[in-house]
């Protein structure tokens, strides 16, 4: 029972903070949102700080998971499903950038948190170019550090996509999503790994379109 | 309360490229590379020897089987077990009789067979 309670003020929290920012929520908000006394509230967490440790310790396991299944398929696929899984998740917690500089200042914990995470997000997107190369789906580099810059841009579109189309005030779709990482790696594609790309992904791309 | 395990940039990158080159060293197998599963036809041919081995205060049955020119190759499997030595004694004799391919137990091991180098 206080599982499922907590669980429900998890969900209540993420939700206020998606829609107020972590700053502007109060625990009234999130008793109220949740269907409980803050009593009640005060019982499982004891301040708004416990509510969002608790939260970042969610979105830090979900991303864990993410980072966990790197490279289960050796073929475009699997790079695919992650951004997909990258989409959901930033989409669920998109308070992150709302919050970025405040937690930053009030939570330095979570923020080393965040750089570990961030640091192996990299680590990753730069490890799979290596892969995709050597496997010949890629061209070699044609400047040195041309692939640093690519993994860089990558990083950025998967991190900052969401935010950037709210700002426009433009719909977020996992497929526009998707398309977007992937248009940057299409110019460095050999014509093997165009034609895995249009075996492979565009068909799911197509696919997710005609949804 | 102890800090959570990380791994380091350095270590993490080492991590990915072992990932990595997992799919480039390991193939898919075939079916025929667990052959040796069901291949057990030598044991036609072995030699079984009963042992008894106390453990948490019952003798175990262990029979070894054995091939008879290539000792070396063996298989151990535990039977049963019994609180009585004696009866343990009996009754891994009457397996070993019953799992062996001669029952007078004429195939014996040599150490000849084993082909020891001393050096």
């Amino acid at each position: 029972m206080a599982i499922a309670t907590k669980l429900k003020i998890l969900e209540s929290s993420i939700r206020l903070f998606n829609e107020n920012g972590l700053a502007n929520v109060r625990l009234q908000q999130i008793a109220d949102e949740t269907g409980i006394s803050v009593g009640n509230l005060a019982y499982h967490f004891k301040n708004k700080d416990a509510i969002v440790s608790f939260v970042y310790e969610s979105l830090f396991d979900e991303l864990g998971a993410i980072l966990s299944g790197y490279m289960g398929n050796p073929d475009f696929t699997d790079f695919d499903q992650q951004i997909g899984q990258y989409f959901s998740f930033f989409h669920k917690y998109h308070f992150y950038l709302i919050d970025l500089f405040e937690i930053d200042r009030s939570f330095p914990e979570i923020r080393t948190q965040w750089q570990n995470h961030v640091t192996k997000m990299h680590l990753q997107i730069r490890s799979r170019i290596d892969f995709y190369q050597q496997k010949g789906l890629l061209v070699t580099e044609p400047h040195e550090g041309i692939f640093d810059l690519l993994t860089n841009n990558l990083w950025m579109s998967i991190v900052f996509w969401i935010p950037q189309q709210v700002l426009k005030g433009k719909t977020v779709d996992q497929n526009y999503f998707k398309e977007a990482v992937w248009s940057q790696l299409l110019p460095y594609l050999t014509p093997k790994g165009l034609d895995a790309y249009f075996t492979l992904i565009h068909p799911i791309l197509r696919d997710l379109d005609n949804l | 309360m102890l800090p959570n395990f990380i791994l380091d940039a350095q270590l993490y990158q080492r991590v990915l490229q072992g990932l990595n080159s997992l799919h480039f060293t390991d193939h898919v197998g075939a079916g025929c590379d667990l052959d040796f599963i069901k291949a057990d036809y030598w044991l036609a041919d072995s030699a079984v020897i009963d042992r008894l081995v106390l453990r948490k205060g019952t003798w175990d049955i262990n029979l070894l089987f054995a091939h008879h020119t290539t000792p070396l190759r063996f298989l151990s499997r535990r039977i049963t077990s019994h609180s009585c030595p004696k009866r343990a004694a009996m009754m891994a004799g009457f397996m070993r009789r019953l799992a062996a391919k001669d029952q007078r137990g004429t195939l014996r091991l040599s150490l000849e067979h084993l082909d020891f180098n001393c050096n």
